[in-house]
């Protein structure tokens, strides 16, 4: 054989080595975490997907038209007041810098829990969809952390008594049912705190107060 | 038998050798498959489907993500440039950047640090579940981070806003609904000294001891001059919430 021809063969079985081995890489690659999930949570995922990505198609509609919008206004040289007042109202209300009603649910806790446990239910409620939450007349943005053992509980410097209240405003009826279900939070934090009550009240109007916290960073600046 | 033996006496060295290695290769390859048969069937019947949906999903989100971001952009030049001769509208444009900063709907660089929170290698503790990252552990670091000052934080790509909620959906993290792979990048923005701050407080030394070593996760950090954390590129529209008139009704 010449060498030519031992060269392809070595070439050759080189080749299809490489492919498989890459092969083998990249599925385990992409699958990273999904491929040992349950058919059960997979569901899962694809429905909280599903829903996200609905929220933010109708996200990307409004901003198109707020776009479409500022485009005329420019272009007739009108006063843009009233769209920049529109802009600023609903940012600063969905961050926590103005005060915000609506309906929504009051939780009411009672007994011993900890800072985790009420951390726990806080996200429960973010899953479900709530738009504003507030502990004890404390309005909950990023930073706002709720420490402290049972009965020595804090949120943003203030002390939280034995019992207090979580208002959040977003669909009574889904908060409500996302909280109460069958193996949800509640029934989860009975375990965990058998000493602690969680009672949660549906209510068609409650109000949430402006964070104090100044959540402008100053040690971050704006970057593309 | 000789006819055997004159064929193989013609065959040069490297041929045997090269004739050798594919045939323990092709060996290795069929019981590797026939090793796997059954749960390569039940993975193409069930799930295989499944995880493409994932995939594909995600991938439309983040497609989603990157045209909102681009949107708030151009939505924010068009605000810049529009006739601003009146006081009242420079004052708009003035706090309408400071509440998207705050909002955290603007990227942010500055100096902080980066945790990195990885599953225990299998050989570690006891192989089990308590070797994975859990969205509470994700969520016990964020938090750690706030309590120490951090002003801007982010999970891989996903900004920590008022709404973002972590969560655990079998193996998986989802952060602003987002399906997000380990290893999991948490990063801060925040002032000099931050991650002393983090790791002096009493209650992340617990976290370590109690938590992190005992299953073997791993915990890598960088204390950086400069660390970029993204925008938040998800839906800031609400259906419940209304603003409340500022006393002064401006």
């Amino acid at each position: 054989m010449s060498l030519d021809r031992k060269r392809a063969s070595i070439t050759a079985v080189t080749l299809i080595l490489g492919i498989l081995v890459v092969a083998q890489l990249r599925s385990q690659g992409v699958n990273t975490g999904l491929a040992s999930q349950s058919a059960q949570d997979l569901t899962l995922l694809v429905a909280n997907l599903n829903t996200e990505n609905e929220a933010i198609r109708g996200e990307v509609a409004a901003l198109e038209r707020q776009l479409a919008t500022l485009s005329d206004t420019r272009s007739r040289g009108q006063s843009a007041a009233g769209q920049l007042r529109q802009d600023l109202d609903k940012i600063e209300a969905w961050a926590g810098l103005r005060a915000v009603d609506g309906p929504g649910v009051s939780i009411r806790v009672n007994g011993a829990i900890d800072g985790e446990g009420v951390e726990d239910l806080v996200n429960e409620l973010r899953n479900a969809g709530a738009e504003a939450i507030a502990i004890d007349g404390v309005r909950l943005v990023p930073g706002s952390v709720v420490t402290g053992a049972s009965g020595a509980l804090f949120v943003e410097q203030t002390p939280l008594g034995i019992s207090f209240e979580i208002r959040a405003i977003g669909s009574p009826q889904i908060l409500t049912g996302s909280l109460t279900r069958t193996g949800g939070i509640i029934a989860q934090l009975s375990v965990s705190f058998p000493e602690a009550t969680v009672s949660v009240t549906p209510l068609d109007a409650l109000a949430i107060p402006v964070t104090e916290r100044d959540i402008v960073p100053v040690h971050g600046q704006p970057s593309l | 038998m000789s006819w055997v033996g004159n064929r193989l006496s013609g065959f040069q060295s490297w041929q045997v050798t090269l004739a050798a290695a594919l045939l323990v290769l092709g060996f290795l390859i069929a019981a590797q498959l026939s090793a796997e048969r059954p749960r390569v069937r039940y993975t193409s019947q069930e799930r295989a489907p499944l995880i493409e949906t994932v995939l594909g999903l995600q991938g439309q989100q983040d497609a989603l993500k990157a045209r909102i971001l681009e949107l708030r952009e151009q939505i924010g030049d068009a605000e810049a440039q529009l006739p601003a001769s009146a006081a009242q509208e420079k004052a708009l444009n003035a706090d309408l950047e400071r509440a998207r900063i705050a909002a955290g709907l603007i990227q942010l660089t500055g100096t902080g640090l980066v945790f990195r929170l990885e599953d225990a290698d299998a050989s570690v503790g006891d192989g089990g579940a308590d070797g994975l990252v859990t969205a509470r552990d994700v969520r016990i670091i964020v938090q750690e981070l706030w309590l120490a000052g951090a002003e801007a934080v982010s999970i891989n790509n996903e900004r920590i806003a008022t709404s973002t909620a972590i969560l655990d959906i079998g193996n998986s993290i989802l952060v602003n609904s987002a399906y997000l792979a380990p290893s999991y990048d948490i990063r801060a923005i925040g002032p000099p000294g931050l991650y002393d701050r983090v790791t002096g407080a009493e209650s992340f030394v617990e976290f370590v001891r109690d938590r992190v070593s005992p299953s073997g996760l791993r915990l890598s950090f960088a204390d950086l001059e400069a660390v970029t954390v993204p925008a938040y590129a998800g839906s800031v529209g609400v259906r419940y919430l209304r603003p409340v008139a500022r006393t002064g009704g401006s």
